[in-house]
């Protein structure tokens, strides 16, 4: 007996098929249930100025770049300036000398993305030597 | 075929599908991680375009969240400046200044609060810190 029957040389099984689909939504109610985004992050790396001092910490050879990040705008060397400009000009600074030592002020009134935002511009004309001050 | 007389009398091969459920349990035993960092999800970063999302994730990394209302937390749980400056002078001692620190500050945080922060930081003796930003 069992579920076998040979019929001419014809296998015929009987398959449960009402529990296969119950495992088959087990899995797909699992899946559904551990599914976590993964979230992008990336990180930008800044270097800080020594506690005693609000400068940056050495005095390179050739004078640093100076952006001023304010609640509502941007300034570069003194300048208000769009980001887009900003990102120009970097570009072109960039081009000269990567290497430069750019000091990002930030007033303490500003919010984090502004600060982000010009992070991400100087990242992307390959700006690294990048240090945040407070502006006072 | 087995005629029905009112009760249901079908042979399911019941061990093959309990076998079935084991290989499952073990299969996700076996895969399954542990999550063992706390993300603070109610922080929402800010975007950056042109920063790369960071793959490799330094098991030592020292994660320091910052919500929009300025308030402190390590793993969801709140901190102040100098509980905060406690444990990184502790993580120094114990494994040097090469620890990387990550500031996971939310888009609408004022840099008050990270460069508060910022400063217990440097007063510990790390320069080099990294700011959390969402990649596209």
């Amino acid at each position: 007996m069992g579920l076998a029957k040979k019929l001419g040389g014809e296998d015929k099984i009987e398959v449960p098929m009402s529990s296969m689909i119950d495992v088959v939504f087990l899995l797909l109610i699992y899946f559904i249930v551990t599914y976590k985004e993964e979230i992008p992050e990336a990180h930008l790396q800044v270097t800080l100025p020594a506690p005693s001092s609000q400068q940056a910490p050495d005095i390179p050879p050739t004078p640093p770049l100076s952006l001023e990040v304010h609640p509502r705008e941007y300034r570069l060397k003194g300048t208000p300036m769009l980001p887009d400009t900003i990102k120009r000009v970097l570009g072109a600074l960039a081009a000269n000398d990567p290497e430069i030592t750019v000091v990002i002020k930030t007033n303490v009134a500003a919010p984090m993305k502004n600060l982000i935002t010009i992070l991400d511009i100087c990242n992307g004309v390959n700006l690294k030597n990048l240090n945040v001050v407070t502006l006072e | 075929m087995k005629k029905r007389r009112g009760s249901d009398s079908v042979e399911t091969p019941v061990a093959s599908l309990i076998d079935v459920v084991f290989l499952l349990i073990i299969f996700f035993v076996v895969t399954a991680s542990v999550e063992k960092d706390i993300i603070d999800t109610s922080i929402q970063l800010a975007r950056a375009e042109s920063v790369k999302p960071e793959q490799k994730k330094n098991p030592l990394t020292v994660i320091i969240n910052v919500r929009d209302d300025g308030s402190y937390n390590i793993a969801k749980q709140p901190m102040r400046l100098q509980q905060i400056y406690n444990i990184l002078y502790n993580t120094m001692m114990k494994y040097g200044a090469e620890v990387p620190i990550l500031i996971r500050a939310d888009a609408e945080t004022e840099y008050r609060a990270v460069a508060d922060l910022q400063d217990t930081i440097t007063k510990v003796g790390f320069y080099k810190v990294r700011l959390a930003a969402l990649a596209q």
